[in-house]
C-alpha cells in the first residue's frame, strides 16, 4: 500500500471510529439512565445530585451471583469493589474468631450496600458476604468510589456516619476481649509450675499392672507417672506400654507395674520454662515431660498440648518485642525466637500452608520494624511510596532459606524531580537491606533489591516495565515476571501497589500470547515421576537419588497458579489463595481443587520438614529430598501430589494450546 | 417515518463512502476472537432492535441497543445505540452507524431473544447496504432459556414470562430497547451460570447447544 491511500484509509477509519464513539456515548447514557432509575428508589441516591448518579450509573458493572456462591470474604485481599444489592437477598457472616462488630449474621437487601468499612479503608474485608438468593449487584471500583465520596457530600455523609457506627461498636468489643485476655496470659518464658497438670495421679513401682490399667480407667487418663515412696518419679507407663510390654509380652496382670513402665522418664525442675519443655519434646521424641520440685518430687506434668495452647499467646509476645524492639539488635534476638518457634509447630505437625503464613506474618512485622526504625534517619512526609515485596515474600510462602526479594514504588510530588528523590529512596533501601541481612534476611544473589536503581522505581516506571515484560515475553521478561509480579505492598502506601496491580491484570489478562508464553514456560519443567520406577531421581546433576522439591514441586503449582490469576484477575499473590479463587471464576470442581491444594501443602510440608528438621541449624537449607529415605505412606502421597501437578500442567496445556 | 427502508427500496443503493469501504475492509480482514475460550474470557454482545413490524423484508428497523457481557460482568463502558432518525436523509451517515455497529461488534458472538426476528432484520440491512452475507455466532436465549430452565418452563415463550419467572423487575409500561437489552443480559448472566453447571463451559459450545436447541424443538 503506497502512503497516499495508508493516509486515506487512516482518516477514513477516523469517521468511522468518531462515530463509534459517539454511539458509544449515547449506548453509555441510555444504560446508565436505566441504573438511575433504580438508585432514585433508594437512600442516599436519591439524595445525591443528577452529576453523582450519572457518575456511579457509568461505572458500575452489574453482576449476577447465583444462590450460594461467596460474593467476597477475607482471603480475597484488599477490597476492590463497592457492591449495591439490586435484588436478591445477601448474608453478611463475621469471618474468624473476633468478632468485630455486635451482630455475627446480618441479612441485607435490595438497595443495601457493602463493605463500606472495608473499601474506604482499601483493606480486606471483616466479613463473609454470601448471596442466600440468586442476587445481581452494582459494582463500583473502589477507585471510583473514593471519588464519588470527595465529590458527592450527600454520599460522604452516608459512609462516614456508617463507618462511625461500626468504630464504635468495635471498640467497645474489642476492650471486651482485651479485658479477658489479659487475665490468661502465659507465654513461653513461662515457669513450667504454672502449666499443664498439678498433682497427676501416680501409682507406686509394685502396684500390680491389673491395679494400675483400672486407676487409668477410673481417671480416664492415657498415661500413669510410677513414683516410690518419696514422690520421686522412676518411670511412665503409657498406652503404647500396656500394647508392647504387656499384651505382646504376654506379661501376667499381677505382675508389678515396674516391669511394664518406661523407666528413667525426662523431668525438668519447676523453674524450667515451657521453652525447654517444648525442646525436649522435640529432641527426644516424646509426648509428656515430668515436673518436679527442687527435692525431685512429683509435683506436674506438662503435656505436648499444654504446650500447644501456649503458642498462641508466644506468637502475639514475639510480635510484640519486634514492634517495640528499639534497634536491630533487639531484632536480630526476635528474628532468632521466630525460627525456634516455627520449629516447634513445625514438629508439632502443624500444617504447611498456616506455618509459611506465620512466618511470613513475623517477618513482615519484622521488615516493617526495620523500616520504621531507618525512617528515622530518612524523612519522607508528604511522599507517596511503598515497599514491595516480591517472590516467595510477596506470596506469603516464605521458609526460612530465603533470601531478601523487594523494591519500592514512589509517586514524585510537585515540586520534587524523579532523579533526587530517586537517590535519598536508594540511601534509605540500602540501610534496610544492610539491617534485614543482620536479621537473617540475606542479601538477594541476584539483586533484586530496593537499593538497586532498576528496582526503585515510579508508579508509572513500574507500569512501563510491567508492560514491556507484557509485549516483549523473552526469556528474561519470562523470569521476571515470575518474580516481580508477584508483588505485596509491605508498608507505606498500599494503594500504590493496588494501581500497580491494577495495571497489571488489566494488561496481561488482554494479551493472550503473554499468557501463552509464561504457560510454555511454565511447562518447561516436569514433575519427575519415572516411566518404569516411582520417581525419576537424575534430575539433579551431583545428587544422584535426590529431587529438588521446589525446583520439580511447588514451583510447578505457584507457576500454573500465578498464569490462572493473571487471566482472571486474581488479585491475590498466594499461590494456594490464587488456585482457588481462580478455579471458582473458571467454573473447577470443588474437589478437584482441592486435590490439587492438599498435593500443594503435601510439598510444602515435605520441604518445611526437610529444611528445619534435617537440615543443620544455622546453615541455608536446600530442597534435595531422598524419596527412597521416606516411609512408605509419604512415598505415596508425594507420588500422588506429583501426579496433581502433571494433572495441572496438561489442563494449562489444553487452555493455552501448548504443544 | 424516518427509517432505514427508503435507503433500501430504490434499487441499488448509493455507493459506499470511501471510509466506510476502508473500514469494512478492516473489519472483513480482522479475526474473530476464539471461541473455545471459558465463558468467563469471552466478550459476548447483548443485541435487542427496534422496528415497525415483525417482517423483515417489509417492515424498517429504527434502531439497534447493544451491550457487552464479558468476565460475567455487564459493562457499562461497552454499550452501544443507534438511532436511524438521527441519520436524517443522509444514506452515508446511515452507512457508517452500520460499520460503527460491526467495528462495536467485532466479530464477538452475539446474544438476542429470537433470533428468526432479529437475526433476519440485521442480515438484510448490511446485504441492501454492504453486500454483506451477516453471519455471526448467535446464542437465542428464546430457544435457549427454556432447555436451560427446563423446571421453569418447556416451550418459548414470551420474554416477559422469562422477567417473571425468574424474579427480574420488567418495570410497567412499554420498555425502551436499552432496558431490553439490560434485561436480556441479566437472562444471559443468569443462563451462563446454569450452562457452565451442565458442563457447557466455553462459547463454542453454548452456541452450540443454543442451535441444537432451536433445531430440536422445531423437529419435535
Amino acid at each position: 500500500m503506497n502512503t497516499q491511500s495508508s493516509l486515506e484509509q487512516g482518516a477514513a477509519n477516523c469517521a468511522v471510529s468518531e462515530l463509534e464513539k459517539s454511539l458509544r456515548e449515547e449506548g453509555r447514557r441510555r444504560l446508565a439512565g436505566s441504573t438511575q432509575g433504580f438508585l432514585k428508589k433508594h437512600a442516599p441516591f436519591q439524595k445525591m445530585s443528577a452529576d453523582a448518579l450519572q457518575f456511579f450509573s457509568e461505572r458500575s458493572e452489574i453482576v449476577f451471583y447465583p444462590a450460594g456462591t461467596t460474593i467476597l470474604g477475607p482471603d480475597n485481599g484488599n477490597v476492590q469493589y463497592f457492591y449495591l444489592i439490586e435484588s436478591g437477598k445477601v448474608q453478611a457472616r463475621q469471618a474468624g474468631e473476633v468478632t468485630v462488630t455486635e451482630y455475627s449474621i446480618l441479612s441485607l437487601g435490595a438497595g443495601e450496600s457493602f463493605p463500606i468499612g472495608a473499601v474506604t479503608a482499601g483493606r480486606p474485608s471483616t466479613n463473609i458476604y454470601t448471596a442466600t438468593e440468586d442476587t445481581f449487584c452494582y459494582q463500583l471500583p473502589a477507585a471510583d468510589f473514593l471519588q464519588l465520596m470527595t465529590c458527592s457530600p450527600e454520599f460522604n455523609l452516608f459512609c462516614t456516619q456508617y463507618i462511625a457506627s461500626l468504630l464504635n461498636q468495635s471498640r467497645q468489643q474489642l476492650q471486651l476481649q482485651f479485658a479477658q485476655k489479659a487475665s490468661e496470659q502465659q507465654t513461653l518464658n513461662s515457669p513450667l509450675a504454672g502449666i499443664g497438670a498439678r498433682n497427676p495421679i501416680s501409682v507406686m513401682p509394685d502396684t500390680p499392672v491389673r491395679k494400675a490399667l483400672e486407676t487409668m480407667s477410673a481417671a480416664g487418663i492415657g498415661s500413669l507417672v510410677v513414683a516410690g515412696e518419696d514422690r520421686k518419679p522412676v518411670g511412665v507407663f503409657t498406652r503404647s506400654d500396656l500394647l508392647d510390654r504387656v499384651v505382646l509380652a504376654d506379661l501376667p496382670h499381677t505382675a508389678p507395674i515396674s516391669q511394664a513402665m518406661s523407666a528413667n522418664p525426662f523431668k525438668l525442675e519447676e523453674h524450667a520454662t515451657a521453652y525447654d519443655a517444648m525442646f525436649a519434646m522435640a529432641t527426644h521424641g516424646i509426648r509428656h515431660v515430668l515436673v518436679t520440685d527442687a527435692e525431685g518430687k512429683l509435683t506436674g506434668v506438662v503435656s505436648e498440648r499444654d504446650l500447644f495452647a501456649l503458642q498462641r499467646v508466644g506468637l502475639r509476645q514475639i510480635r510484640q518485642t519486634i514492634e517495640s524492639a528499639p534497634n536491630v539488635e533487639a531484632l536480630q534476638q526476635a528474628a532468632a525466637d521466630v525460627r525456634q518457634l516455627s520449629f516447634n509447630m513445625l514438629a508439632q505437625g502443624v500444617g504447611a500452608e498456616q506455618l509459611t503464613q506465620f512466618i511470613s506474618a513475623l517477618n513482615d512485622a519484622l521488615t516493617r520494624r526495620v523500616l520504621e526504625l531507618n525512617l528515622h534517619n530518612h524523612n519522607f512526609d508528604g511522599i507517596d511510596w511503598a515497599w514491595l515485596a516480591f517472590g516467595s515474600e510477596g506470596r506469603d510462602e516464605q521458609t526460612f532459606s530465603t533470601d531478601q526479594d523487594n523494591g519500592i514504588v514512589y509517586a514524585v510530588p510537585e515540586g520534587e524531580t524523579a532523579e533526587a528523590l530517586k537517590q535519598r529512596f536508594l540511601a534509605f533501601a540500602l540501610d534496610v537491606n544492610q539491617d534485614l541481612d543482620r536479621c537473617g534476611f540475606p542479601l538477594c544473589k541476584g539483586n533484586i533489591m530496593a537499593s538497586n536503581p532498576q528496582w526503585c522505581l515510579t508508579l508509572n516506571q513500574w507500569q512501563q516495565q510491567f508492560s514491556s515484560w507484557i509485549r516483549e515475553p523473552h526469556p528474561d521478561a519470562l523470569l521476571n515476571a515470575t518474580i516481580f509480579f508477584d508483588f505485596r505492598p509491605l508498608y507505606g502506601k498500599t494503594e500504590l501497589a493496588d494501581a500497580m496491580r491494577r495495571y497489571l491484570l488489566q494488561h496481561a489478562s488482554a494479551t493472550p500470547l503473554f499468557l501463552r508464553a509464561m504457560a510454555k514456560n511454565a511447562l518447561d519443567v516436569e514433575p519427575p515421576l519415572g516411566k518404569l520406577r516411582d520417581f525419576n531421581t537424575d534430575l539433579e546433576p551431583g545428587y544422584p537419588g535426590k529431587i529438588d522439591l521446589k525446583k520439580y514441586g511447588s514451583r510447578i503449582f505457584v507457576d500454573v497458579a500465578r498464569i490462572y490469576a493473571l487471566a482472571t484477575g486474581v488479585h491475590n499473590t498466594n499461590s494456594v489463595q490464587r488456585l482457588r479463587l481462580s478455579a471458582q471464576r473458571l467454573n473447577t470442581k470443588a474437589e478437584d481443587v482441592n486435590a490439587v491444594l492438599e498435593a500443594l501443602d503435601f510439598i510444602q510440608l515435605l520441604r518445611l520438614r526437610h529444611q528445619y528438621l534435617e537440615g543443620e541449624p544455622g546453615v541455608q537449607g536446600d530442597n534435595l529430598i531422598e524419596p527412597d529415605k521416606l516411609n512408605e505412606l509419604d512415598r505415596r502421597i508425594l507420588k500422588e501430589s506429583f501426579r496433581q501437578a502433571r494433572k495441572i500442567q496438561s489442563r494449562l496445556k489444553l487452555d493455552y494450546q501448548v504443544n | 417515518m424516518l427509517g432505514l427502508k427508503k435507503f433500501f427500496k430504490s434499487g441499488t443503493p448509493a455507493p459506499l463512502p470511501a471510509d466506510v469501504l476502508a473500514a469494512l475492509e478492516g473489519w472483513r480482514a480482522s479475526e474473530a476472537p476464539p471461541t473455545d475460550d471459558l465463558h468467563f474470557h469471552v466478550r459476548y454482545v447483548i443485541v435487542d432492535i427496534v422496528t415497525t413490524g415483525m417482517n423483515a423484508e417489509k417492515d424498517e428497523l429504527l434502531g439497534i441497543s447493544a451491550v457487552a457481557v464479558r468476565q460475567h460482568s455487564i459493562l457499562p463502558n461497552d454499550a452501544l445505540s443507534i438511532d436511524f432518525g438521527a441519520a436524517g436523509d443522509d444514506p452515508s451517515a446511515v452507512d457508517r452507524q452500520l460499520m460503527a455497529l460491526l467495528k462495536f461488534i467485532a466479530k464477538a458472538p452475539m446474544v438476542c431473544y429470537h433470533f428468526p426476528y432479529v437475526g433476519a432484520f440485521l442480515q438484510r440491512v448490511f446485504k441492501d447496504r454492504f453486500g454483506l452475507d451477516f453471519q455471526p455466532q448467535w446464542v437465542d436465549l428464546a430457544w435457549l432459556l427454556p432447555s436451560l430452565f427446563e423446571d421453569k418452563a418447556h416451550s418459548v415463550m414470551p420474554l416477559d414470562h422469562w422477567i417473571e419467572v425468574l424474579g427480574l423487575d420488567g418495570g410497567s409500561g412499554r420498555r425502551e430497547s436499552m432496558d431490553n437489552v439490560l434485561l436480556l443480559a441479566r437472562l444471559f448472566q443468569m443462563l451462563l451460570v446454569r450452562a457452565a453447571g451442565k458442563q457447557v463451559d466455553t462459547a463454542a459450545s453454548l452456541i452450540d447447544e443454543s442451535r441444537a436447541s432451536s433445531f430440536l424443538r422445531r423437529a419435535y
